[in-house]
């Protein structure tokens, strides 16, 4: 028998289950449908972000921890048009205080937003100051409290949002520029070190981007994965040795009415690069001036990146030749009879005044830098095999592997080469016909200084990774010389300077150096009367321990190296001494013999 | 009579429902219990994932200021700002010739900047966290209740 009401009990459970199954049909179909593949699909966009985190860049130190480039914030300006409710407001906002065009961004804010499903996001600027953020970020509260005050869905900046970036700066502005070289930040994808230690150590300094996902859901969140920041430098340069020969090429330029200029500070007993000033200035700040202050071919750092024929500077080299493979020593002598010398009987060979100097040894050849004498040593003397064996040894004709980037190198030639005639033996001795660039002929003129051992140059001092400092060690290129050559020689141009009380001297310190006045080569050959000055000099010539470069391309206040670079070189010594506590020469004598 | 004995170990129907109530009650029970803790957790879980997002926000925004910070102050002691200060408060560029020197022992002009501890062998290193705090409970169980028995006799012999 069945129960009362059986049936209405049967059909409730057949309604219910009917029901059941339709539900679960139903889920079934929607979960299956392609709007719930697209509704899916739409929410993936909402899980998370997936980022490239750019670790920030390597911080650049002077040698004594003064911060010559570093990173600071600015912000990335864009639109996301989820929240636009007001495009005219945002194009306000965006123009008066963006200096973007109003129509653009208006036409960005207004028409895509009905295409919202694919584009989002815009980016409006990049690099925006935090003053101009400040500025926005009070227009924008403003814009809220005038909404509530009338009770208005507008002004708004709702969908106009900024994220922090980083920018690369360099606080000293143009100190040091051609060393630093500059990071052209504005692409992030594309963003590297141009030039100088910038460029050299750019993979060292950017560090390893990491693309990390980012959750929105709180359950998936987890601690973002530590990104190691890019290495920092610890250069050589020493800021206030930087800033003082700085001041001192901008002073010579100005005062000999040169095109343009370098010097450079070493340590000849490392290779360190103490100081390197370069024209034009340029502040990396501004990098985009770039084409502006460099307009065709002017290299961005003459001291590395230049070739020029360097006149008699190179004497030193030809002379440090011939006193080694004992061709001549300080007392040899020469009759400058005739004031020329016949090379080959074919070709004659002047002295920078035309005159003839009569009996010189090779002291008096190297003080009154008489060019007959020393194409003498090289032709009669060394010889071409000789001759070209030190000069290579010496560094030229190749890169001398300065950690800078943007290094020129100009070839020898050399006597296998069919274009080289014995004339170019004789010319290259006093510096012509052969180019160089100035960091070649420190670090040549480095191991006269440094007992003739040739030490690599370099910028940079220290390299700091993930909390570790790693000290770059001094590197012995090559010993061209003997040490007893490099004293001789060493001994024979601080002789010569004093007694030809060169411009060059400073008081209560021995210094040796050379002049250095090279004809400027032009298509028809060395016709121009325009010139190439340059000095270098080390001191104490007893213990050296800085080597000065000086070039001043072009002055028109005078064509000699001994007028123009020789007081240039002696207004830097006479910092240079103080900055690096060096006491005068009796003083100094007097402390060690303690 | 075979009825009746059957009968007498009978449950009564009230003390039966008292039981389904109660075995009812007790899986209700069980499951709010699991559930409360279920929603607890979640709740700090979810509460966890929100601090870690702020205090990354809070990391990003400390390091924005630390980066902004030693920009400005390497700005404010630039060469050329502190060589204007310097004028400023009365010094000026020393004269080599009026410059007195005296020997400061210790005083190395060429030391050299220390801003990380020098290299070091990593390898030697010894790990900052120690291994049972990276075992899972199943780890931990293997190795000392699983393998007791096997030590056991192994210190027995």
């Amino acid at each position: 028998m069945k129960p009362p009401f059986y049936m209405r009990y049967v059909i409730i459970a057949l309604v219910c289950g009917i029901l059941g199954v339709g539900i679960v049909v139903q889920m079934i179909r929607i979960n299956y449908s392609p709007s719930a593949r697209e509704l899916i699909a739409k929410s993936q966009n909402y899980q998370g972000v997936e980022e490239t985190v750019y670790p920030p860049r390597g911080t650049i130190y002077d040698r004594n921890g003064h911060v010559l480039a570093t990173n600071q914030i600015a912000y990335e300006v864009g639109i996301d048009l989820k929240f636009i409710t007001d495009p005219e407001s945002i194009a306000f906002s965006a123009a008066s205080l963006l200096d973007l065009n109003y129509a653009d961004v208006f036409s960005l804010a207004s028409t895509v937003k009905q295409e919202q499903d694919e584009n989002r996001y815009y980016v409006l600027s990049s690099y925006v100051s935090e003053d101009k953020i400040a500025e926005l970020q009070a227009l924008k509260e403003s814009y809220t409290e005038r909404r509530l005050e009338q009770r208005t869905t507008t002004p708004s900046l709702s969908g106009l949002v900024w994220t922090p970036m980083e920018q690369r700066t360099y606080p000293e502005d143009d100190l040091a520029s051609n060393v630093l070289g500059f990071y052209n930040y504005f692409s992030r994808e594309t963003a590297q070190g141009v030039y100088g230690v910038e460029e050299a150590y750019n993979r060292l300094l950017t560090g390893k981007p990491e693309n990390i996902f980012m959750p929105n859901d709180p359950y998936l969140v987890e601690a973002l994965p530590e990104v190691d920041a890019g290495a920092s430098l610890v250069l050589t340069i020493d800021r206030e040795i930087q800033a003082m020969v700085e001041k001192a090429l901008a002073d010579a330029i100005d005062w000999s009415g040169a095109e343009g200029g370098t010097i450079i500070v070493s340590d000849p007993r490392t290779g360190e690069i103490l100081a390197m000033a370069s024209t034009p200035a340029f502040d990396p700040n501004k990098y985009w001036t770039y084409e502006e202050t460099f307009p065709g071919p002017t290299p961005y750092n003459r001291a590395v990146g230049d070739a020029y024929e360097p006149g008699s500077v190179f004497k030193v080299i030809t002379m440090a030749a011939a006193l080694d493979a004992g061709v001549v020593e300080p007392s040899t002598t020469y009759n400058d009879a005739y004031g020329v010398y016949w090379v080959e009987n074919t070709w004659p060979i002047y002295n920078w005044d035309g005159g003839a100097w009569g009996e010189q040894d090779m002291l008096g050849c190297m003080q009154h830098s008489l060019n007959v004498c020393l194409a003498h040593v090289a032709v009669d003397l060394l010889g071409e095999d000789l001759f070209y064996q030190y000069v290579q040894a010496f560094g030229f004709g190749r890169s001398t592997g300065i950690d800078l980037a943007g290094e020129a190198n100009y070839p020898l030639r050399l006597p296998d080469n069919n274009q080289w005639v014995i004339l170019d033996l004789a010319t290259n001795s006093f510096g012509q016909g052969i180019a160089v660039t100035p960091i070649q002929m420190v670090m040549a003129v480095s191991a006269v200084a440094n007992e003739g051992r040739m030490m690599a140059p370099h910028v940079v001092r220290s390299v700091v990774d993930n909390g570790q400092q790693y000290d770059v060690a001094p590197q012995v290129v090559s010993n061209p010389i003997s040490a007893e050559t490099a004293e001789t020689l060493t001994d024979m141009l601080t002789v010569a300077l004093e007694e030809e009380a060169s411009g060059a001297l400073v008081e209560g310190y021995s210094l040796a150096g050379k002049t250095g006045t090279g004809e400027i080569p032009t298509e028809l050959g060395y016709t121009s009367t325009q010139t190439n000055t340059s000095f270098v000099g080390w001191g104490p010539s007893d213990d050296p321990q800085f080597v000065v470069y000086v070039w001043l391309e072009k002055p028109s206040i005078s064509k000699w190296g001994s007028e123009v670079a020789a007081p240039v070189f002696q207004n830097v010594v006479e910092q240079l001494v103080v900055l690096m506590k060096i006491p005068p020469d009796n003083i100094r004598l007097a402390l060690s013999a303690k | 009579m075979k009825n009746r004995l059957l009968q007498a170990y009978k449950q009564a129907p009230w003390r039966l429902q008292l039981q389904w109530i109660g075995l009812f009650l007790l899986a209700l029970v069980l499951v709010a219990a699991v559930t409360g803790v279920y929603l607890s957790i979640s709740a700090q879980a979810a509460g966890a994932g929100r601090n870690i997002q702020s205090l990354e926000y809070q990391i990003e925004e400390t390091n924005n200021q630390i980066s902004d910070l030693t920009t400005n102050l390497a700005k404010a002691q630039s060469a050329e700002k502190m060589m204007a200060k310097a004028e400023e408060m009365g010094f000026h560029l020393l004269d080599p010739a009026s410059a007195v020197y005296i020997e400061v022992p210790g005083f190395d002009p060429n030391a050299e900047l220390v801003l990380a501890p020098p290299r070091v062998n990593i390898l030697n290193e010894v790990p900052i966290i120690q291994s049972s705090y990276k075992s899972s409970l199943w780890d931990w169980f293997v190795k000392n209740i699983w393998q007791l028995p096997d030590s056991a006799s192994e210190g027995g012999n």
